[in-house]
């Protein structure tokens, strides 16, 4: 945690527009060895490598919402990449002391579900991304959230959830206070969760060699961890094999109709209390 | 493949999870995961034996008729034979 504070000091200053000689256009970024660029399509940009910190050039004329939601998005899973933790793309709560990650693509309904376990009485851990550090032994050890709730509309209204501001103007999702509050403190991770669609509610395990896969394909935070460590294959493999050997893992498919969201709901919450006596 | 077999130390890396060997390509970036047979094949793969040898040895383990064995051992043999993490002397 302290090491993430530390290196997402923030200061203004210009950002080349090329690294390592390779330009970066509008719209993209880029992580080659330790240095990383991002340009958006308006006139911001953000450089990190580690020890100096983020800088970030147009800061004047930028919507400081804009610069919040780069700098908790992929600026954040950049830094922790490039500093040697696992970003993943997960919302996670927390229950006795131990972290449960639901992960899925954008749209499978990670935050929904965490605000709507929230509104049912567990603690919020992250939203979007999880950062996993790898332990001595046993499992990772989850770091505590950074981004605040997010949710459209009727995420919110299937949740049960308050709204409170519009993220931006263009942006139409709200930010929301979990209303079981959010842990602040390291835990080690309990399940690492897929969000699948099924006809029922299951919870199926997930073993051997698909659990290695299983966090090779985490949308985008794995290829930026892959650009981000430039570790040769071999040592990638070593690592992820390392990491998923230690994470137990699950799949939930549920029915993915807001008709029944409710029993997804329930299901999720019984098997994370139902957890101690597994 | 006449010759003993064995695999291309310099070409994969592997690791054990659950009762899975999974192994990475380190050519193409692509990793498989191997159970049952194929595992045990894979295992057989030491520079010791030929292909007969790996059909009587899991002939013997598994209690089956060698030609039973044998159509899966060729099988997969081509398999890694194809992805050239196959070598014999």
């Amino acid at each position: 945690m302290a090491l993430m504070a530390r290196e997402t000091r923030v200061r203004e200053g210009a950002v080349a527009h090329d690294i390592d000689g390779v330009e970066v256009p509008a719209g993209a970024h880029c992580l080659a060895g330790d240095a990383f660029v991002m340009r958006g399509v308006d006139d911001l940009a953000f450089a990190y490598r580690p020890g100096e910190g983020i800088t970030i050039e147009g800061l004047p004329d930028a919507d400081p919402r804009h610069v919040q939601l780069w700098l908790h998005g992929t600026i954040y899973a950049a830094v922790a990449a490039l500093n040697g933790l696992f970003p993943l793309h997960a919302s996670a709560v927390a229950h006795e002391g131990r972290v449960y990650a639901f992960t899925g693509p954008t749209g499978a309904g990670k935050s929904t579900l965490v605000a709507a376990l929230a509104k049912a009485g567990f603690a919020q851990f992250c939203d979007d991304t999880l950062l996993l550090e790898l332990a001595a032994d046993g499992p990772p050890t989850c770091l505590p959230g950074h981004k605040r709730l997010k949710l459209w509309p009727e995420g919110a209204a299937l949740a049960g959830v308050r709204t409170g501001e519009l993220v931006a103007d263009d942006y139409a999702k709200h930010y929301v206070d979990p209303p079981a509050g959010v842990i602040a403190e390291p835990l080690p991770l309990a399940e690492l969760i897929f969000l699948e669609t099924g006809d029922g509610c299951a919870f199926v395990p997930i073993s051997g060699g698909e659990r290695i896969e299983r966090l090779q394909d985490d949308h985008y935070t794995a290829q930026l961890w892959l650009a981000a460590r430039r570790a040769a294959r071999a040592d990638r493999f070593a690592e992820l094999a390392a990491l998923a050997s230690r994470i137990t893992m699950r799949r939930f498919a549920r029915p993915f109709d807001p008709a029944r969201f409710a029993e997804g709901v329930a299901a999720a919450a019984d098997h994370i209390l139902g957890a101690e006596r597994r | 493949m006449s010759g003993r077999l064995a695999k291309d130390a310099a070409r994969f890396v592997e690791t054990r999870i659950d009762d899975e060997a999974v192994v990475m390509n380190l050519d193409s970036g692509d990793f498989f995961s191997l159970q049952g047979t194929a595992r045990a094949v894979w295992e057989l793969l030491d520079g010791t034996r030929d292909r007969d040898g790996v059909v009587a040895d899991l002939a013997e383990r598994y209690g089956a008729p060698r030609e039973a064995i044998a159509a899966d051992v060729d099988a997969f043999l081509a398999e890694l034979g194809e992805s050239g993490l196959l070598v014999s002397d």
